[in-house]
């Protein structure tokens, strides 16, 4: 039949097609009908009947009005089902319709059994468009039981718009809602390059990219709730999701447990013993028999005693790292002077320089502001600064060691003339674990003493930074406040726990958190 | 008051050796306990000027020894000054908590036998 042709011209809406298609296919039946007419007509000239006789133009007008009008009440009811399916689909796109649409529980369509077929097409609408239906959509639906598994999966899942706001995220995804009712992400990046940065470069340069970023936590170190999370964003412009972001929760991965901590406290203690009596002893040692030994035996005492303070100081920095990546590492900070500050680490810092032939020279000025500082830590900072500065230095190489006073800081330098570095590894230089392709091939370390350095400084509200240009040497600095500028925060913020604040004259050792030898 | 006699409580035997030998050195009488129990015993029993107190002990923890000592809001060694040595990594809260009823806190493996004896000295 005639109804039953394709239509090679798909309509731009849905609800268009259907008056369309209804048009068409009526139109096609009366042509039909009146090319079946004429060759009724034909037939019957042919077979002897006049065109004058009356009789002739009856049975060919009753002819065509027969057949065209069962023509179109068989049409009308053998395309009632695409014509409900038809309008079902109008009413679930969501265009805007006069039409009613089929109701799946009249009695007619449960007795054909055409129910089930607009139930579905209900259904899978709903899977789509509502996200609170999902369990009433029913879990083999293919739209509705993946949100259903959205909801439940541990992976985080953020869709973004191009605006970089978001439109959604699953219940696992770290967001939170602002004041201005916006949903924001929580994700705090290691550095600069951030997902919004990532973004915004995509928008410039990309139609379709993906990035991800290693060990991004939610919350800072010791903050309740911290997760840290594999990120992998993907960018496809133009489309409504046009940026996905998944986020894998690696914290058990990443974030070691406390009983770790304690690992790093007991092995720090078996390390400590010995150490203890190895320094100790060369101590002894160096007091009972020093003056009976020769040039050459007492250089080489000199390296055995430069060594256990190297060891000793690392095993510092380790619990300081560990300590601080768990956010327990504090600063008291009381008034002291630098000079205080350094002549605790003095003898031992000059040892190591003469023992590798540098010439060390430490000046502070005599008018310079006494500081607000935890002087064991501020004496790591030093004392990892010129170690460093010492190792990179050449042989013969001057290290020197300042200080100025600028604004509310009193700022250290510590100035080598050795190999220097280029610009990119300077970049990354204050990160754990950094350390320069060269270096790891000519200097020995763990690239933790930058890191701890930097976390001790700005523990004290100061910042740390380097100069450094290749093969001419690298000048670090690091800023302490000085006392009169935070004195009242101090003694405000410590009121309950008497003598953290106290002058470095006077039952000094008292109020040092440790003294260091 | 000049230091004269020192209680070492301090359970590894090198360490406890070396400080007991640069002490007598330096001319002062002490007397060195092993463990925790025995330390506190000798604190109670004889007034020290001053106590070397380790915290990682057998038997009784330092800290426990001077919670006994001055803790409960009363100073059963009034007259004797105590510095804590140790090496073990101490949580903030113990450490402040020792901190506030002595008079120095040292990390032994910073410490040698002679800067020591210059804590000592400054005590006075």
């Amino acid at each position: 039949m005639a109804v039953k042709k394709s239509n090679n011209n798909p309509p731009a809406m849905v609800r268009d097609y259907w008056p369309r298609f209804k048009k068409r296919a009526v139109m096609l039946t009366i042509l039909m009908q009146v090319a079946v007419t004429i060759v009724i007509g034909c037939a019957l000239i042919a077979g002897g009947v006049l065109t004058t006789s009356i009789v002739f133009w009856i049975i060919l007008i009753a002819i065509l009005a027969t057949t065209i009008g069962v023509n179109v009440i068989l049409l009308t009811l053998l395309t009632l089902p695409f014509k409900d399916l038809t309008s079902a689909r109008t009413h679930v796109s969501g265009e805007p319709t006069d039409v009613t649409p089929p109701n799946p529980n009249a009695r007619h369509f449960e007795q054909d059994g055409f129910k089930p077929i607009l139930q579905l097409i209900y259904a899978l609408a709903l899977g789509s468009t509502t996200e609170k239906s999902s369990d009433a959509a029913g879990s083999q639906l293919p739209l509705a039981s993946i949100t259903t598994a959205l909801d439940n999966t541990d992976v985080g899942f953020i869709i973004m718009d191009e605006s970089g706001q978001v439109t959604y995220a699953n219940p696992k995804a770290p967001t939170h809602t602002d004041p201005n009712g916006k949903q924001v992400i929580d994700l705090l990046f290691d550095d600069d390059f951030t997902l919004e940065v990532w973004l915004k470069d995509c928008e410039q340069h990309a139609v379709h990219a993906e990035h991800t970023w290693k060990r991004v936590p939610n919350k800072v170190t010791g903050e309740e709730g911290r997760k840290i999370y594999d990120v992998t964003a993907s960018y496809q412009k133009g489309s409504t999701a046009e940026v996905v972001v998944s986020l894998f929760d690696r914290s058990s991965d990443y974030q070691p447990d406390d009983d770790d901590l304690d690992f790093i406290a007991f092995a720090a203690h078996e390390l400590r013993g010995p150490i203890t009596v190895i320094r100790g002893y060369l101590d002894v040692f160096g007091d009972e028999v020093g003056d009976k030994l020769d040039a050459d035996q007492s250089e080489l005492l000199k390296r055995l005693v430069v060594s256990a303070n190297r060891l000793s100081g690392y095993i510092n920095n380790i619990l300081n790292a560990s300590r601080y990546d768990r956010r327990h590492l504090k600063v008291h900070l009381v008034e002291d002077s630098l000079t205080y500050i350094y002549d605790s680490i003095k003898d031992d810092m000059e040892l190591r320089a003469s023992s590798q032939s540098r010439v060390l020279s430490v000046h502070f000025p005599d008018d310079l502001p006494t500081v607000a500082a935890d002087a064991n830590s501020a004496s790591e900072v030093l004392s990892n600064l010129i170690d460093n500065a010492l190792k990179y230095s050449n042989e013969g190489g001057a290290v020197n060691v300042t200080a100025t006073q600028e604004g509310n800081f009193v700022s250290v330098s510590v100035e080598d003339h050795g190999i220097g570095m280029p610009g990119n590894v300077v970049s990354n230089l204050f990160h754990k674990f950094y350390r320069s392709h060269r270096s790891r091939e000519t200097v020995s370390g763990t690239g933790i003493g930058l890191y701890i350095s930097k976390a001790i400084v700005e523990s004290h509200g100061g910042k740390i930074g380097v100069r450094s240009a290749e093969g001419e040497g690298s000048t670090f600095t690091f800023s302490l406040p000085i006392y009169s500028t935070v004195a009242d925060k101090l003694k405000a913020s410590n009121n309950s726990n008497e003598g953290l604040i106290n002058h470095t004259d006077g039952g000094w050792i008292k109020n040092h958190a440790m003294f260091r030898g | 008051m000049a230091i004269k006699t020192i209680l070492c409580i301090e359970d590894d035997r090198f360490i406890g050796e070396m400080y007991v030998r640069s002490l007598h050195k330096a001319g002062y009488d002490v007397d060195w306990m092993v463990d925790g129990n025995d330390g506190l015993v000798a604190a109670r029993n004889k007034p020290y000027d001053l106590i070397l107190l380790d915290v990682m002990l057998p038997e009784r923890r330092g800290s426990e020894i001077l919670q006994s000592l001055r803790g409960n809001g009363e100073d059963l060694i009034p007259n004797t000054k105590v510095i804590v040595m140790t090496n073990f990594d101490q949580d903030e809260e113990s450490r402040l908590a020792m901190q506030a009823n002595v008079d120095a806190y040292l990390i032994k493996a910073d410490i040698t036998p002679k800067k020591l004896l210059s804590v000592i000295e400054k005590l006075r």
